[in-house]
């Protein structure tokens, strides 16, 4: 068993070591529910790994408990927010449960993150990475923004755009991964993923979609007796509905399973944007509806002897069971249960792969094909941008300020390149300040009646509804944050962080953190300039994705340029567009002409030296 | 955005004309039933033909969006707590605010903006500033500095006599050359406009010019926009509503002595 550690580069192994020595006291007081976390955290299918030395494991897991028995505080102001616990949220802890906020992870796979979002050492890391790419370092040297684990790597560069001009999604590839029980699929993934080297990666598996057991099938399940390897132990509609849905990249709640209790746990995980999909499982290709899915299929052909050494070594030494109950678990279902439902599906498999994840060819054939793939799907949506639409009239859903004398006034003094940061945050703030007021004026009212102390009636007008949120765009649109906040009393923000990536000048999606229910709030969204349109129409994908209808959306902005208006129009019409000038041109840079410069830069004092 | 027919517009002011006189005999009121005044959004209609016609280009209404009624909705409503008073008060301050400097003069202005190109803007003649009639005009200082961080603010103190009803200036401490300056007049309600034309007469005898003061105003009445435009035609009043019935408890509500 290994813990995933989350760190931006290098200093993973020291942390690990802290963590390990802190897991010790603990350890004392539970190696027997320490074994039984291991089992619920290693069955649950969320990411279970090479095996490591025991001690280790034990060690850990035992850390685990201790957290999920109450030692959570004395943890929290530990300035080790590096590692994350993957296991922490199985128990009854539930760290973070409470929050009104939910994130998905910028990293693809399926580690939850809860905890160490909350942490600011852990923000601080990527906050660096950020400035390092305006910078132009990272993209230079991609291991930059590798987040390591204990024994393997996983990358989470930004997330190009999963769609394309209209902006309509653009399916993931889905690779399906099938074989018996202990025959390496979680191994395979897990290479595939390292050599893949492709950002935004989910890895799904099958055993978070086991049924809820009632109290008959809990006392078989204790006694070996309940069979884990028949497809009637999974819900294969639940699986098929996520599946289906992740594939049209859409944010999806993971079931999961809890094997202790044989029952779900009652919080989910979240999943969502991954431009690759690794679903594994031992009857992965059971069902016709899910095959139908699966763009690749791979079946992972272990001998049978290895596998039962394999389950025998992991489930005594890490499961805590007993020679005779694994070996009758074998003998009367799991073999069969291969024999019957596993096997005869190979036939389904395009790729069989042998020997698992030892097998260095097999996985280099597949990366290379999945890359083939990838390349084909993908397309360079900025320049397409910036080079369509030109001379067509304005489009309804842009709703531009009156152009007064104050708007231009401030306009002058914020455009101008000798103002003073001083001046320069002074006068865009009173212009964000009208953009904002504008942009609520857009809502639905409706007609209400008060009564006033003057003893009269008075007929006005209220917000439809009071369900607003503000979600601004990093890092320009945190700029804007502070007047949304002036306007509307306790609203909720969520951020979503986009950055261009400079080898490709695309936009790339790589942090986001939005209100949990945000599907019913209407949705103010803030970036201080829109140029080509690319960051915003992804973000408002990321909305979409995440179920706010279209109409719910406005975008807010001090200056746009005509091309970006046209490309968000035309991608998504119903979005309503504010903003309190209009610029004619972009240049090859992408920067609106005469625009601002980079709004981002100027407002927060981090300009190059070099100019334009 | 706002329609109304004539024929409606007629029937609104007879009822406007109704309620004026009834607000001038506050105790009788208090007594009634509570009156259907028209909507706000007819009212805005009606006068936004009629301001013209009837009150010359000087006065100007605040652009009147359903974010604008709402606030004037909450700022009515007798429900609203003092926190949310204020807070929407101060909101609806700062567009008005906004929107006064807007009457100010400017001159053209050029600037090359960081990506080398030129920007054609405007730039504000310098040499403005702001007087408060004490006591509500000064909840509007706040949104004017939000604005203009360093400008410079006098006040009138302007008292009325508990009998006669008249207004007469007890106090008034101005810039010394206010006379060379605009001046934007900061008052949030006027019922009759009598306070308002002290405080205009005592900055003419300061010697500021009439077409140099811009009222700041939130809510007017007909009669006292009548009154104040008749008394000075080249005076230029903004304001975000005209409404019979003025919400004469925003200065006790907004400092919270009520």
């Amino acid at each position: 068993m290994s813990s995933i550690t989350f760190l931006c580069s290098k200093s993973n192994g020291n942390n690990n070591h802290s963590d390990v020595q802190r897991g010790k006291p603990a350890s004392a007081f539970t190696s027997a529910s320490a074994s039984v976390a291991v089992a619920a955290a290693a069955a649950s299918g969320l990411l279970t790994i090479a095996v490591q030395p025991q001690q280790q494991s034990k060690v850990k897991a035992a850390a685990a408990v201790a957290k999920t028995n109450g030692h959570i505080d004395d943890r929290s102001d530990v300035t080790e927010p590096l590692y994350v616990d993957p296991y922490a949220d199985l128990g009854n802890g539930n760290i973070g449960g409470g929050d009104i906020l939910f994130c998905c992870p910028a990293s693809p796979t399926t580690v939850p993150t809860k905890t160490a979002l909350e942490s600011p050492m852990r923000r601080a890391g990527r906050r660096q990475r950020t400035t390092s790419i305006g910078n132009q370092t990272t993209t230079a040297n991609p291991s930059e923004c590798i987040i390591r684990a204990n024994n393997r790597t996983i990358y989470t560069a930004g997330r190009p755009p999963w769609y394309n001009c209209a902006g309509q999604q653009v399916e993931p590839f889905v690779i399906g991964i099938c074989g018996g029980s202990a025959s390496g699929k979680t191994t395979v993934a897990e290479k595939i993923i390292e050599s893949l080297d492709v950002p935004w990666v989910t890895l799904l598996s099958m055993d978070c979609f086991y049924k809820i057991l009632n109290e008959k099938q809990h006392e078989q399940a204790l006694i070996n007796e309940y069979n884990f390897d028949h497809p009637d132990a999974f819900d294969i509609e639940l699986l098929i509905d996520v599946l289906t849905k992740l594939k049209e990249g859409r944010k999806v709640e993971v079931p999961v399973y809890n094997f202790v209790t044989h029952g779900r746990e009652t919080h989910t995980k979240t999943m969502y944007g991954a431009n690759v999909i690794i679903f594994e499982g031992i009857l992965t290709f059971h069902s016709p509806e899910v095959l139908r899915l699966l763009d690749m299929k791979i079946f992972v052909d272990t001998d049978p002897d290895i596998r039962l050494a394999r389950r025998l070594k992991r489930d005594i030494s890490q499961r805590g069971r007993d020679l005779r109950g694994v070996l009758k678990q074998y003998l009367n279902m799991v073999k069969p249960s291969y024999a019957n439902y596993i096997a005869p599906t190979m036939a389904h498999a395009d790729i069989i792969v042998p020997r698992g994840g030892e097998n260095k060819v097999a996985i280099h054939l597949i990366v290379q094909h999945v890359h083939t793939q990838l390349q084909l799907r993908g397309f360079k949506l900025r320049e397409t941008l910036a080079n369509s639409y030109k001379d067509q009239p304005m489009p309804h859903s842009l709703h531009l300020l009156d152009p007064t004398p104050q708007i231009k006034g401030l306009h002058t003094f914020i455009r101008c390149r000798n103002t003073s940061r001083d001046e320069f945050i002074f006068y865009s703030k009173r212009l964000i300040r009208l953009v904002i007021e504008y942009a609520l004026s857009l809502f639905p009212f409706k007609m209400t009646t008060v009564e006033t102390p003057q003893g009269v009636l008075y007929e006005g007008k209220r917000m439809a509804s009071r369900k607003i949120c503000g979600v601004s765009i990093l890092r320009a649109g945190e700029t804007m944050e502070q007047a949304v906040c002036d306007v509307c009393k306790d609203i909720r923000i969520g951020k979503i962080l986009i950055q261009t990536n400079l080898k490709t000048g695309e936009p790339e999606l790589y942090y986001l953190r939005l209100p949990k229910d945000i599907k019913d709030y209407k949705v103010i969204l803030m970036d201080a300039t829109v140029a080509t349109g690319a960051a915003a129409m992804m973000a408002i994908r990321v909305l979409l994705d995440h179920d706010v209808p279209e109409d719910n959306i406005i975008l807010a902005s001090l200056l746009m340029a005509e091309i970006g208006v046209h490309s968000i129009a035309y991608a998504f019409p119903k979005v309503k567009i504010v903003t309190s000038a209009l610029d004619p041109e972009i240049n090859s840079k992408f920067y609106v002409i005469p625009g601002i410069g980079n709004f981002g830069d100027r407002y927060f004092g981090t300009e190059p030296s070099d100019d334009y | 955005m706002c329609t109304g027919s004539p024929s409606s517009n007629d029937s609104q002011s007879e009822e406007a004309n109704a309620t004026t006189e009834q607000q001038q005999q506050p105790e009788q009121e208090a007594t009634e039933q509570p009156i259907r005044t028209p909507t706000h959004a007819i009212v805005a209609a009606a006068k936004a033909e009629e301001i013209l016609a009837e009150y010359g280009s000087n006065l100007k209404l605040l652009e009147c969006n359903s974010q604008v009624s709402e606030l004037l909705t909450i700022i009515r409503d007798k429900n609203t707590t003092r926190s949310d008073f204020k807070f929407y008060a101060d909101r609806l301050i700062r567009l008005v605010i906004e929107e006064s400097l807007n009457q100010l003069p400017y001159t053209d202005c050029d600037v090359e903006t960081p990506t080398g190109a030129i920007y054609e803007g405007l730039k504000y003649r310098s040499g403005n500033c702001g007087v408060s009639i004490i006591r509500s005009g000064e909840a509007m200082e706040q949104g004017l500095r939000d604005c203009c961080r360093s400008i410079r603010i006098g006040k009138i103190l302007v008292e009325s006599d508990a009998n006669t009803h008249e207004a007469r200036v007890v106090y008034a401490r101005f810039p010394d050359d206010i006379g060379s300056r605009q001046v934007l007049l900061m008052y949030p309600i006027m019922s009759t406009g009598n306070t308002v034309l002290q405080a205009v007469n005592v900055l003419r005898e300061h010697g500021v010019p009439e077409k140099c003061i811009i009222l700041s105003n939130l809510f007017c009445t007909p009669v006292a926009a009548r009154t104040v435009v008749n008394a000075f035609p080249q005076l230029k009043i903004l304001t975000s509503e005209l409404h019979p019935v003025a919400p004469n408890h925003f200065g006790q509500k907004y400092f919270g002595t009520d």
